[in-house]
């Protein structure tokens, strides 16, 4: 049965510009290039995500252009063929990493908080260290063009091309150090979205009642956070055998190219959908608000969109088709592949009907809904089509598959992030467009696309493969491609005309007067330009849609105002949406900017080859590390925060169940993905690879008590993790606590022991399994030590009590999770060894 | 939150089973199983069969158990899910029944 909210009072009205001045005050970025820098604010970093974003996208298309220059003629001398590589290859990547996926995290972190009545993102600067890491990263990537030295392989860096022998340079270096930069910041976001979604929505507002957008993110951020995990876990071991010859892509050395293919895919087709969902949850928002009536079958839409995150998983071999795989395991993955298409169509459907329903207001916004239904449905056809083993074989790596990929993510993005971005730029700007010059934008970029990509399919039907720079011999091909070119010039100019279009309104549209298009979310209960704030006042149960407007501007609402000089948001249970406790987020500082620097020096100088000095980046890392804890706890217990007449909450360190408990707990998901996906790589070298068995094992019995007492260690250390918060309201807490400290520091000291036992890494790709094996073990003993530590310095601080419990649930956590996957994957050496 | 669980059981469990039949596919091929015979067939498609046959047992318990419940969005989910998850192996894994193992 669903869980009733009881009402909850209104707090006395106030006077609604004294409010909002005091929120100014607490909420505001610092003025001048501090704010630049120190900024935290979800609707700063959310916009700078999608600005930089969008100028990745231009940068991507300018590519693009080149190589629809190169082939407009049979015989095209506008690029010599290793640029061409370095073009097409940056092109993709660009698209994929550096625009899609960044202009989502933007948009959830700009829009979240708005549409479930939040004043911000669960971690203010997790979301702008992502933002700093993508920025480096993507400056990182990009800068390798200007030297001559960009990625060359294809955006899916397949080995044995991206391998040493093929490529010696240093450009699959950059791909690969580079795009791993860059999924931290995904990575963080998934966290970040995930905890807002599930924490930080308006008092009452229970899952089954929260807007579509948010289910549309939730579903996002839980494929990212089990979709990133095996690339980032594939560039690991990819750049391990690049610089260190660890093979576990070599054949010779009981290694497999397919294993990366296997990797890149596990992520690669769910990031279609990663791309996909956020873009349907903006067109689940827009079509009901432009049809003037509700969304047609909000639980059917639910259930797809929990159908397509489980399904999509389930599709990755469908990029391999041709690789030789048995016809059974053929078979599993295009019956998921054609599965798929039934919650893609239910969505459909619902978008359909609800326009049937309702009467349709064709403003710019919908225009771009218009763009989306026929570009995505045809991309989704021929997306059954590819998805037949017999006509995959035919249409593998032609042009008809680059015809398809462009109609399904310009179909199912660009064209819904298009839709967004007009109907969200008045809160943005405050200002209405000028009339005109975005449906001219939006007609060329429509028919320009088209031009483009709707005769590639005949140019992959008639055989022309992708990624060749010239076809002198096939004539055939190039009025097909002629055509393509134009189409994309005129693309382009779309594009340029769309930017236009936003720069004017920016500069010179009227103001807008509050919620334009009379739509009834929470995102339009707020002025425009929206506060950096967003609420005076939160939404209580019943007053949470936009007519809501005036009694939380008077601070009508929950915890109104700012009283006390920090930003304060309201942490609710995650199903139903009751109030739970007060948070206190972080404000403006630079330390975001810092670790992300720390984290760019350790990627630069390990694409520099500078591997003696990375210490130093590490020892940097683990610094900006320890500072990020000083925010975190209180030396005495605060009494109740009021919320509202009769309601009065804890402040987070007084609970158990905290953002940061939670946040870590997603975070464990992604890391314990990214073990199973090792687990996947060691079975499936075992399993699959050919030189197996791998030689005869070194390890002994010296090699079997070290690991047995580095794992009884752990034990101990979990244990003493324990008790550290059991009895922290006693001195013997910081004696647990010590103690889980030394016994976490000898299980490291342990584990380097066992390093020293291992077989040589570049024997045998199972050698090379158990030393990141062992890694991934001194990894989680490093971050456990430093909860440790964290832990012992709240004990002897006076920062814990009955009431505060400091960093121990969450080293807690940690050590229980190094414990376990110790334990398994010394179970899984021991059983190699027996058989 | 626990019917939240409820609804991801189905989806949950079609994941397992989907890795635990690629995975039988795959250790099957690697040791030769489709040589082997038992009483009941040859041990390979035997075994793939057997687990999605179980799975799907395990599908149409988790419906019985959520047949009952109210008509509000929550039941409705929460069947849902498991519908999902029970078509999901169905269907995705039907091929143990009609094509060769390894070839």
């Amino acid at each position: 049965m669903t869980e009733k909210m009881h009402p909850i009072a209104p707090n006395p009205p106030r006077k609604a510009l004294l409010l909002h001045r005091q929120m100014q005050r607490v909420w505001s970025d610092l003025p001048g290039w501090r704010g630049a820098v120190c900024s935290v604010n979800h609707s700063t970093i959310g916009l700078r995500f999608m600005a930089t974003s969008f100028l990745f996208f231009a940068i991507g298309g300018v590519l693009a252009m080149l190589i629809r220059a190169q082939l407009a003629t049979r015989d095209g001398a506008f690029l010599d063929t290793q640029l061409y590589n370095q073009i097409f290859t940056m092109h993709g990547s660009i698209m994929m990493f550096l625009f899609a996926i960044p202009m989502l995290e933007g948009l959830s972190m700009w829009l979240l908080p708005k549409i479930l009545g939040s004043r911000d993102m669960a971690f203010p600067r997790l979301g702008a260290l992502g933002y700093w890491c993508y920025l480096f990263g993507g400056l990182i990537i990009l800068s390798s063009l200007l030297f001559g030295v960009a990625p060359d392989g294809g955006w899916f860096m397949y080995v044995p091309l991206s391998g040493k022998t093929y490529t010696p340079g240093i450009n699959a270096d950059v791909w690969l150090l580079g795009v791993t930069f860059v999924e931290i910041s995904a990575v963080a976001a998934a966290v970040e979205i995930i905890v807002t979604i599930l924490r930080l929505r308006a008092a009452g507002m229970a899952l089954t009642r929260m807007p579509l957008m948010g289910w549309y993110m939730l579903g996002t951020a839980a494929m990212m956070l089990v979709g990133f995990p095996p690339l980032i876990l594939g560039s690991i071991l990819l750049e391990l055998e690049r610089a260190f010859d660890w093979p576990f892509f070599d054949i010779l050395r009981g290694g497999d190219p397919l294993l990366w293919q296997h990797l890149f895919w596990l992520f690669g087709h769910p990031e279609v959908y990663i791309i996909f969902l956020p873009a349907a949850g903006v067109l689940s928002t827009i079509i009901p608000v432009f049809a003037r009536t509700r969304i047609m079958g909000y639980g059917a839409i639910v259930a797809a969109i929990v159908g397509l995150v489980f399904l999509s998983f389930g599709l990755w071999v469908h990029h391999m088709f041709t690789v030789g795989i048995p016809h059974m395991a053929l078979a599993f993955f295009s019956a998921a592949s054609a599965l798929v298409a039934v919650p893609t169509s239910v969505q459909i459907f619902a978008w359909i009907g609800t326009m049937w329903a309702g009467r349709v207001e064709l403003r710019l916004p919908m225009l771009h809904v218009i763009g989306f239904f026929v570009t995505f449905v045809m991309g989704g056809l021929t997306g059954v089509m590819v998805a037949m083993v017999p006509f995959n074989w035919q249409a593998h790596d032609t042009h008809f598959v680059v015809a398809h990929l462009h109609y399904v993510l310009v179909g199912g993005f660009v064209f819904p992030m298009m839709a967004g971005i007009t109907y969200w730029m008045p809160m943005i700007s405050g200002r209405f467009r000028v009339r005109a010059l975005g449906e001219a934008a939006f007609w060329l970029i429509f028919l320009g696309f088209h031009g483009t990509f709707f005769v590639m399919h005949l140019t992959g039907l008639l055989g022309m493969p992708r990624r060749i720079d010239r076809y002198p011999d096939n004539p055939e091909w190039e009025w097909l491609n002629l055509v393509s070119s134009i189409g994309g010039m005129v693309m382009s100019v779309g594009f340029a005309l769309f930017v236009l279009d936003i720069a004017m309104q920016w500069l010179f549209g009227r103001r807008s007067h509050r919620n334009p298009w009379k739509a009834n979310t929470l995102d339009w209960a707020m002025a425009l330009p929206a506060p950096p704030y967003n609420f005076s006042s939160l939404p209580s149960p019943g007053r949470d849609d936009a007519t809501a407007i005036l009694p939380l501007a008077r601070g009508e609402g929950l915890l109104p105002g700012a009283p006390r000089p920090r930003r304060e948001v309201l942490v609710t249970d995650a199903g139903t949406g009751r109030p739970d406790h007060v948070a206190v987020v972080p404000g403006n500082t630079a330390l975001p900017i810092w670790t992300a620097a720390a984290l760019g020096s350790f990627f630069l100088l390990m694409l520099a080859g500078l591997y003696v000095v990375t210490p130093l980046a590490i020892a940097a890392i683990l610094w900006a590390g320890w500072r990020w804890g000083g925010f975190m706890g209180s030396r005495a217990d605060a009494p109740d925060i009021p919320v509202a007449p009769g309601l009065s909450l804890p402040e987070h360190w007084q609970v158990r169940q905290t953002l940061a408990y939670s946040g870590t707990v997603t975070l464990l998901v992604a890391d314990g993905t990214l073990y199973a996906s090792l687990l996947f790589g060691v079975a499936f070298l075992t399993v699959i690879a050919p030189n197996w068995p791998a030689p005869d094992s070194g390890l002994g019995l010296g090699a079997l008590l070290t690991a047995g007492a580095a794992l009884l260690a752990m034990a101990l250390a979990t244990l003493a993790a324990r008790l550290a918060e059991t009895w922290r309201a006693t001195p013997s807490g910081m004696g647990a606590a010590l103690a889980g400290v030394l016994a976490a520091g000898l299980a490291l000291v342990l584990l380097g022991g066992l390093a020293m036992l291992l077989d040589d890494p570049r024997r045998h790709a199972r050698d090379a399994l158990r030393a990141v094996l062992l890694g991934y073990a001194v990894f989680h003993a490093v971050v456990a030590l430093m909860l440790g530590l964290r832990s012992l310095c709240d004990a002897r601080q006076g920062r814990t009590s009955h009431q505060r419990r400091g960093a121990a649930p969450v080293w807690q956590l940690f050590q229980a999770f190094w414990l376990a996957t110790s334990a398994l994957s010394l179970g899984v050496v021991a059983l190699q060894e027996i058989g | 939150m626990l019917w939240v669980a409820r609804m991801l059981a189905g989806p949950m469990l079609w994941g397992a089973l989907f890795s635990a039949v690629y995975g039988l596919h795959g250790l099957g091929c690697a040791l030769d199983w489709p040589d082997r015979a038992t009483p009941f067939g040859p041990l390979h498609p035997g075994g793939m069969i057997l687990l999605w046959l179980v799975g799907l047992g395990l599908h149409g318990l988790l419906i019985a158990l959520n047949r009952a419940g109210g008509s509000d969005r929550q039941n409705l989910l929460v069947r849902s899910g498991n519908w999902i998850g029970a078509v999901a192996s169905a269907v995705t894994l039907l091929p143990v029944i009609v094509t060769s193992s390894c070839g």
